[in-house]
């Protein structure tokens, strides 16, 4: 799969686009994404103006910054009582990071006081690859918003948490094709007291997923995040080598859910969860996407919890090697 | 029921074996018409058919799409070896066009093929010219100018018709990669000029660092010549000297370039709409759903319910969109029928034309009030309900 919609749902709260002029007719209850149109990055500029003339297009039209954008939306009534932000497409047709966008929402952190949740880049497959939409540092974003619960970012390029300290963060997600160790040893040493579901898209080493299973070492020693309920290790391509290192991990005894989707697990790392002792303790397990056989998926059913095997892939063979393909990577 | 000299019948001017005539023979009989005459193209190129001959008062002409079938694509290649062009696209001559022997998917000089078919259609033209009395479904001009990429866009863009940008002319990888910096535009779509179909189409972007092309056409080397050949596979070439080769190769045989918008998503895929105007009005439309950026149907991608889509659009951008569709139609008012490709924007308000298909109405089993699109066509073609037929007085 790749992502080629926009998120309709986040944080439990629907997802509608917001465009200059509209009402914010529920604050509280509706996420609010703001995202530029193709429309929108096309405007022109003084130089743009001269190829515009050039070309012959039609009628000028000013060109809309996504924080221009974002000022209109905040001086829409209703705007300080909004809760959730899904930050779209920012980018004006160029390869340009998220610092920008970070910027803009540090600046606004007076006239949001109620905002719990950001997702910060939803974009398609048609507006970027995943593994070219570049981030930048976030942690300032965090620290401007003390209240912040949920908090999702997509695409791992130039991503960074710094020395991150949030005492109210409950949801930390990282959606990549390729998150790197460097990334995940941020993550793994903030103080984040109160978070309850970590998920992390680990992605392949092609698209800059170096990390390996001692990478995670400390997160499956169960001592970083007290309040973990959920554990989503997804989207890797060495989800056997983490299944093992996990059977036994202290980990599991607090979280209620291991979501080991999207990746490539086998019947090696399955083998390792089905004798873990600790995983029938969970109330539910996610694998889907995955590479077991059908013998290994049947003993899945006799574990007592829910597990989700949906979505069985097959190996590929190229010049007689086998490969097993992550959802989500380019 | 009897039939009289004078009764509207159809000539259909197309390779006898093809589905479309198949198809087209079907909904004549299903709608109790007499079947048409099918004239070939070879038979007119070879001078074995006259259609002074064979037009009659009350003849409803209708040209197909001269399709794949090889002996055709080589007589119109030989056609056009001796026709002048404005550039020098890659040309063969006529001897070497008699000699090529069949591949299958080898992409073929479509440049020179282009300049054939519109000396056929010339040709179609000057037969047409002492003949009185006859509709022609679809005009030979008409045919051209959507067969010519370029053109089309330019004609649809100054009559301020929703379209890609357009990057102007490119004649090479370097030229395309200066004028993507130029204009900042990252994402673009390369197709040949005169390709039909996902002939010849390729999905490029770059962010100034990493490059990927994803295409349907295939590179092969053969006795230090580069070949073209169109696949149903995607294929995704990410280094540079591979790109590079792919695109000077296309541009040799004439391309459009345009910025690639960003379509919309619908079931976990992206789309895009081929919408049939029949006689002035939107009739039948599919969705081309596909995991990749090139939609094209031939490429065994799903078709699906338009509904769901038309309802999240909205009606204002629903309506919009349609209503872009017929304007299209009515920059070709000599032309009874054609399929539009139709981009949906990724926020689902915006659209834009992306191609307008002379035989884009190939759509068999998806019905509209109950008809497929060739029963539209030729019902409303009986009963004349366009205000645009072209009615010969010659």
């Amino acid at each position: 799969m790749a992502f080629e919609e926009h998120i309709t749902e986040f944080a439990g709260h629907p997802v509608i686009d917001w465009n200059a002029e509209e009402s914010i007719q529920d604050p509280q209850g509706t996420m609010y994404r703001i995202s530029l149109s193709y429309d929108e990055q096309e405007g022109t500029t003084p130089w743009t103006e001269k190829l515009r003339q050039f070309f012959g297009a039609s009628k000028p039209k000013p060109m809309v910054r996504w924080a221009d954008k974002f000022n209109l939306f905040l001086d829409t009534p209703n705007a300080h009582q909004v809760t959730g932000l899904v930050i779209g497409d920012w980018r004006l047709g160029d390869a340009q990071d998220s610092a920008s966008v970070v910027e803009s929402l540090v600046e606004a952190r007076d006239r949001l006081p109620n905002l719990t949740a950001i997702f910060l880049g939803d974009l398609t497959r048609e507006e970027c690859e995943i593994s070219w939409l570049e981030q930048c540092d976030v942690s300032p974003l965090l620290n401007a918003y003390p209240q912040l619960e949920h908090f999702c970012v997509r695409g791992a390029t130039n991503l960074s948490f710094g020395q991150l300290q949030h005492q109210h963060l409950k949801t930390l997600i990282v959606q990549s094709g390729g998150l790197g160790a460097s990334v995940i040893h941020e993550i793994l040493t903030a103080q984040l007291p109160q978070l309850e579901h970590l998920e992390l898209w680990l992605g392949i080493d092609d698209y800059g997923g170096d990390a390996k299973v001692p990478d995670l070492q400390p997160l499956l020693d169960g001592n970083l995040f007290p309040n973990l309920t959920y554990l989503g290790l997804r989207n890797s391509e060495i989800a056997d080598g983490i299944a093992q290192a996990l059977a036994n991990a202290p980990v599991l005894n607090g979280i209620k859910t291991l979501d080991f989707s999207m990746g490539t697990l086998s019947d090696t790392g399955a083998q390792a969860l089905l004798t873990s002792p600790l995983i029938p303790n969970l109330q539910k397990l996610d694998i889907h996407h995955h590479f077991c056989s059908e013998a290994v998926v049947q003993k899945f059913a006799h574990l007592g919890i829910e597990v989700d095997t949906s979505e069985p892939q097959e190996e590929e063979t190229y010049n007689n090697e086998s490969w097993r393909y992550v959802a989500v990577s380019e | 029921m009897s039939q009289s000299v004078n009764d509207p019948h159809f000539i259909l001017i197309a390779p006898p074996d093809s589905n479309r005539v198949t198809l087209f023979q079907q909904a004549l009989a299903r709608l109790r018409q007499p079947a048409a005459c099918v004239v070939s193209y070879l038979d007119l190129l070879a001078g074995r058919i006259k259609l002074s001959n064979i037009v009659r008062a009350n003849s409803l002409l209708r040209i197909e799409s001269p399709g794949q079938e090889f002996e055709i694509e080589k007589a119109l290649l030989a056609l056009g070896a001796s026709v002048a062009d404005t550039e020098n696209f890659a040309r063969i001559t006529a001897q070497e066009a008699d000699n090529l022997s069949f591949e299958k998917g080898r992409i073929l000089w479509p440049r020179q093929w282009y300049l054939g078919f519109c000396e056929a259609l010339r040709l179609i033209e000057q037969q047409l010219a002492d003949c009185a009395g006859f509709q022609l479904m679809n005009a030979p001009q008409d045919i051209a100018l959507m067969f010519d990429k370029p053109r089309c866009h330019t004609l649809l863009r100054n009559q301020q018709i929703s379209v890609p940008r357009s990057l102007g002319i490119i004649r090479s990888f370097n030229e395309l990669v200066e004028r993507m910096q130029e204009l900042r535009c990252f994402r673009v779509f390369v197709k040949l000029a005169h390709g039909s179909g996902a002939s010849g189409v390729v999905a490029y972007q770059t962010n100034g660092r990493q490059q990927q092309a994803t295409t349907t056409v295939e590179m092969v080397r053969h006795k230090g010549e580069l070949r073209l050949y169109n696949s149903r596979r995607l294929r995704t070439y990410h280094d540079g000297r591979e790109i590079a080769a792919l695109i000077d190769e296309l541009c040799r045989h004439n391309v459009q370039v345009e910025q690639w918008l960003p379509k919309a998503g619908f079931k976990q895929k992206t789309f895009d709409l081929r919408v049939v105007v029949i006689a002035g009005r939107v009739q039948h439309i599919v969705a081309r759903l596909s995991r990749h950026p090139i939609t094209n149907l031939h490429l065994l991608n799903e078709r699906s319910e338009v509904e769901a889509i038309q309802q999240k659009m909205g009606n204002t951008a629903w309506q919009a969109a349609m209503d872009s569709c017929e304007r299209v139609m009515r920059l070709f008012p000599r032309s009874f029928y054609a399929g539009i490709d139709l981009l949906i924007a990724a926020d689902y308000r915006h659209h834009a034309v992306l191609e307008v298909n002379a035989f884009g109405d190939l759509l068999p089993g998806v019905l509209w009030q109950g008809q497929d699109t060739y029963a539209a066509e030729i019902n409303a073609v009986l009963a004349n309900q366009s205000p645009h037929i072209a009615v010969s007085t010659n």
